[in-house]
C-alpha cells in the first residue's frame, strides 16, 4: 500500500474550493490494480499443464503442509482429467457435478500449484470491446 | 497450517483473514465482487470507527489510510423542535463532546480493494464466487473452520434468529445516505471536524459523517427516517441526483442548521447513494450446513443492529478482533460447534451492550433520556461522557437507561461544576 | 427450466468430436457469453438448445430458500434448501471464437448469481411469456440499474394470443431504445436473430460510452 502515500494534502480544507483541490483519481488510493490470482469466469478457459500425473502421486504420497488439493484427491483427479482437454470453468462445474463455487476454489489452488492453466483472463475488465462485438456479429450471422 | 475458510470481503472478513493470515494460517477468502468491482461500485455504508476499532485496525497494521481520512475529533448532539413563537424548527439542544480518541471514516469502496489486495499479495488465496450453500457444504470437511462473514445475501438464512434477543421484528427506520463533496464546516467550529448527529423527535436522525472516497475528502449525509414518517421517503427516488434533491429538502426543513453549510455539495460520483431498510437482529451463531458441518457467522451475519448509533464498522472490527484471539489460542484444538458458540458468547460480552443501546434508541426517546441530552449542552462532562459511549457503549449500562441513575449522575456533574465554578 | 427434476438435461460428457481449439492446448480461442434470463418455465434452455453446438449442460447450487424473510424458518437444513439450476450452451463462431449462452433463473433472489454471470458478458436476453409478464420483471429491474445491454424477447408459444413488440413494449415500460422482438424459442433462425440484435445494440452501447 505504499502507493497510498502518494495522496499527499487528503485532508484539505472544508471550504468547497479545498474539496476541489483534494480530489484525487480513485486509484491512487491503492496504487492501482494488482495482479491477484486468476479471476475464474464461469466462461475461463482452462486446461491440465504436463506431467499432472506425476504431481498427482506427490499430492497422494506427500507429506508436510497439505494443500487443499491433498484433501480432496479423487476431485482434482477427476478435474486434471477433464482439463487434458480445454474447459471451461462452467463445463468443468457441469460434467463433474461439482458446484461452481468448489470447482472455483480447487482450480485457484491447482492454478497456484501450477497444475492447471488459466487462459486469458487476468482482470474482469468490463464489458468486451467493439472489436470482439464486430467479430460476434459476423460469427453469428454466418449461423 | 490450519486451513480457514472466510466467505465475505467486508471490515471483519477482511480483518479477520489479514490478521490470520499474520498468524501463519491459510487463509482463503471468498468474495462476491473483484476489488475492481468493489471500487467502482455503490457505497456500502458510513462505517464510522471509533478509537477502539482503530485501535484494532493499527495493530495489525491496516490502517492504510489513516493520514488521509479526516479525524474527527468530537461527536456533536442536536435535538430539533418547534420554538413557542419561532417559525420553523429549531435547535432545541446542541453541544459536542470531545472524543478521547478521533473517529474516522474511509469509504469501503476504499478500504476493501485495498485490504483484499493486500490480501493476495501477500499469498492469500481470493475466489471471486458468490456462494451457495452447495459449496459450502463440500468445502466445509476440507476447511478446519469455516467463517460466514457476509451480513447480507442468502448464506444468513443458515442462522436462525434468536427471538430472546431480537426484539423488533420489522426494520425501525428507512435508511438513505449520499456522499457529497463541497459541504462547509458548522459555522460554530470551522477548526475541526465532528460526527453529528441530528434527532429530529418522532421522525428520525439525521447523521453527517466526514470521510474518505474515492475521491478524496467528501462528507455523508444519511437520514434514518421511522417508517411511514416524513424522512421515509427515498422508496420511489429515480437516480441519485433525485436522492440528492431529497436529501437536501429534508435538511432544509427538519434541519435548517446542517443546511445552511450544503448548499453547494455535489454527490461524490454516481454510486454515491443508497437507500434500504433491514431489521436489526441476533442470530445463532452457529449454522448448520445440510451435510451437518458447522459453519460461524461473524459480525453482522449474527448481530446486526440498526446504524442509527453508528456501530456497524466498530462491532465488525471488535468481533474480527474477538474472535482472530480466539481463533489462535484454540491452537490446534478442533474448531467444533462448542468452541464456536464460546467463541461468539466471548464477542456478545461486548456486543449485548451496542444491541441494547441502539434498541433503546430507536424506541420514541425516553423523558429522562431528553433530560441527560439537555443537560449535556451546559455540562462539558455529560457531552465528553456521551460521545465516548459511541466508541464503549458498555459505559451506557452505569447511567442511560435507568432515569434515577441519569438523575443521580447530572447532579453528581453538576455539584461538581458548581463547586469548580 | 430452473429447478433439478423439473428437467432431464444431460450431464453426460460433451458429445461429438471435439473442436479443434479443444485439444490445442498452446492457445486458447477469446471467449465471451451472452446471459440469457427469464421466469421458470419461459423456455430459456430451449433458447439455448436451438443454437447450441452441445446438448445443453447444466450446473447446480443448493441454497436456502430464504433471502431476508429468514424469521420463519425452521433450522432444519432439509426444509431451507432449494436446488437452483443454471444451463448453458456453446457456439464455436470461428475456429478461435467461443460464445457461451448462460441460462438463468430469474427471481430476485437469484441476484448474487447474475452478478457472477454478468460479468464480462455481452449482454442479456430478457425472455418473456406474455401470459406471465411479471417473471420477467425482476431481470429488467436488474439489467436496467445494472447498465448491462439487454433486449425483450418474446417467447411466442402457439395458441396464445401475439401481441406486437409496441404493446408489450407499453406493458413492460420499456425505454424506446430497449429492442423488443417476438421469437420462438424452438427455432433456430429466431433464437440467432435475437442474439443478432443484442450484439447489434451492444454495440451502439458500447459506441455511446466511448
Amino acid at each position: 500500500m505504499t502507493a497510498a502515500g502518494t495522496l499527499r494534502g487528503g485532508r484539505a480544507g472544508t471550504a468547497p474550493d479545498g474539496c476541489q483541490a483534494a480530489r484525487v483519481r480513485p486509484y491512487s488510493l491503492t496504487g492501482g490494480r494488482t495482479r491477484f490470482g486468476h479471476v475464474l469466469l464461469v466462461e475461463t478457459f482452462v486446461a491440465a499443464l504436463d506431467a499432472w500425473e506425476e504431481e498427482q502421486e506427490r499430492a497422494d504420497g506427500g507429506t508436510g503442509p497439505a494443500p487443499l488439493a491433498a484433501r480432496v484427491v479423487p476431485e482434482v483427479r477427476a478435474i486434471v482429467g477433464l482439463c487434458r482437454r480445454l474447459r471451461s470453468v462452467a463445463e468443468v462445474s457441469a460434467l463433474l457435478k461439482m458446484p461452481l463455487g468448489v470447482v472455483r476454489v480447487l482450480l485457484g489452488d491447482l492454478a497456484d500449484q501450477g497444475r492447471i492453466r488459466v487462459y486469458g483472463t487476468g482482470y474482469p475488465d468490463g464489458r468486451p470491446d467493439r472489436a470482439l462485438l464486430e467479430r460476434v456479429l459476423s460469427g453469428l450471422r454466418r449461423l | 497450517m490450519r486451513r480457514i475458510l472466510i466467505v465475505g470481503a467486508g471490515q471483519s472478513g477482511l480483518q479477520l483473514a489479514l490478521g490470520l493470515q499474520a498468524k501463519g494460517y491459510d487463509v482463503t477468502v471468498v468474495s462476491n465482487r473483484a476489488p475492481e468491482e468493489i471500487r467502482a461500485g455503490r457505497v456500502m455504508s458510513t462505517q464510522i470507527m471509533f478509537r477502539t476499532a482503530l485501535h484494532y485496525e493499527r495493530e495489525l497494521g491496516l490502517n492504510f489510510w489513516e493520514s488521509l481520512a479526516p479525524p474527527a475529533l468530537g461527536l456533536g448532539v442536536s435535538v430539533a423542535g418547534n420554538v413557542p413563537g419561532m417559525p420553523g424548527i429549531r435547535r432545541l439542544v446542541d453541544w459536542v463532546g470531545r472524543l478521547d480518541g478521533y473517529a474516522q471514516s474511509v469509504d469501503q469502496r476504499v478500504k476493501m480493494p485495498g485490504w483484499l489486495e493486500t490480501f493476495a499479495e501477500r499469498g492469500g488465496r481470493l475466489v471471486v464466487h458468490g456462494v451457495t450453500v452447495s459449496d459450502l457444504d463440500f468445502l466445509a470437511p476440507r476447511y478446519d473452520l469455516v467463517l460466514v462473514a457476509a451480513g447480507k445475501g442468502e448464506l444468513v438464512s443458515l442462522f436462525a434468529r434468536d427471538p430472546a434477543r431480537s426484539p423488533y421484528t420489522t426494520p425501525q427506520r428507512s435508511l438513505a445516505l449520499a456522499y457529497v463533496h463541497g459541504l462547509g464546516p458548522r459555522p460554530e467550529h470551522p477548526e475541526y471536524d465532528a460526527v453529528r448527529c441530528n434527532l429530529v423527535p418522532g421522525a428520525g436522525e439525521l447523521w453527517v459523517i466526514p470521510t474518505l472516497t474515492t475521491s478524496g475528502r467528501a462528507d455523508i449525509l444519511f437520514w434514518e427516517g421511522v417508517p411511514g414518517g416524513p424522512l421515509d421517503v427515498f422508496q420511489d427516488v429515480e437516480g441519485p441526483g433525485e436522492h440528492l434533491t431529497r436529501t437536501l429538502e429534508l435538511l432544509e426543513w427538519f434541519a435548517p442548521w446542517e443546511y445552511g453549510r450544503a448548499t453547494a455539495v455535489e454527490l461524490t460520483d454516481a454510486g454515491a447513494t443508497l437507500a434500504g431498510r433491514y431489521t436489526p437482529a441476533v442470530r445463532d451463531p452457529v449454522g448448520r450446513l445440510p451435510s451437518g458441518s458447522p459453519v460461524l457467522g461473524v459480525a453482522d451475519a449474527v448481530v446486526v443492529n440498526d446504524p442509527l448509533t453508528g456501530q456497524g464498522s466498530n462491532s465488525a472490527a471488535k468481533c474480527a478482533a474477538s474472535y482472530l484471539a480466539s481463533i489462535v489460542e484454540r491452537g490446534e484444538e478442533p474448531f467444533d460447534a462448542e468452541w464456536m458458540r464460546g467463541a461468539f458468547e466471548r464477542y456478545w460480552a461486548t456486543a449485548r451492550h451496542v444491541t441494547r443501546w441502539t434498541n433503546a434508541m430507536l424506541a420514541p426517546t425516553a423523558g429522562h433520556v431528553r433530560s441527560l441530552l439537555g443537560a449535556a449542552g451546559g455540562l462539558q462532562p455529560v457531552a465528553d461522557r456521551f460521545a465516548n459511549g459511541f466508541d464503549d457503549p458498555s459505559d451506557f449500562e452505569d447511567y442511560f437507561f435507568d432515569a434515577a441513575k441519569a438523575e443521580a449522575y447530572v447532579t453528581q456533574v453538576a455539584a461538581a461544576a458548581a463547586t469548580r465554578g | 427450466m430452473d429447478y433439478a427434476g423439473s428437467d432431464t438435461t444431460t450431464g453426460a460428457p460433451i458429445p461429438g468430436q471435439a473442436r479443434s481449439w479443444q485439444t490445442d492446448l498452446s492457445r486458447a480461442p477469446s471467449v465471451t457469453k451472452i446471459v440469457i434470463a427469464g421466469g421458470f418455465g419461459v423456455g430459456k434452455t430451449t433458447f439455448v438448445g436451438s443454437v447450441s453446438e452441445i446438448t445443453p449442460l447444466r450446473t447446480e447450487a443448493v441454497m436456502t430458500t430464504a433471502g431476508e424473510e429468514v424469521d420463519d424458518l425452521s433450522d432444519v437444513p432439509d426444509k431451507s434448501t432449494t436446488t437452483v439450476a443454471m444451463d448453458f450452451g456453446r457456439i464455436t463462431l470461428e475456429a478461435d471464437l467461443v460464445l457461451y449462452l448462460f441460462g438463468t433463473p430469474g427471481q430476485k433472489r437469484f441476484w448474487f448469481m447474475w452478478d457472477d454471470l454478468v460479468r464480462g458478458a455481452i449482454g442479456a436476453v430478457v425472455l418473456v411469456d406474455t401470459r406471465r409478464l411479471a417473471d420477467c420483471f425482476p431481470a429488467l429491474d436488474y439489467f436496467e440499474s445494472g447498465g448491462l445491454p439487454y433486449v425483450v424477447a418474446v417467447n411466442h408459444f402457439e395458441g396464445t394470443p401475439r401481441y406486437a413488440p409496441e404493446a408489450v413494449r407499453e406493458a413492460l415500460s420499456l425505454a424506446a431504445d430497449v429492442p423488443v422482438v417476438v421469437m420462438d424459442s424452438r427455432d433456430r433462425i429466431t433464437v440467432v436473430e435475437t442474439l443478432l440484435t443484442l450484439v447489434g445494440r451492444a454495440l451502439l452501447v458500447t459506441a455511446e460510452r466511448s
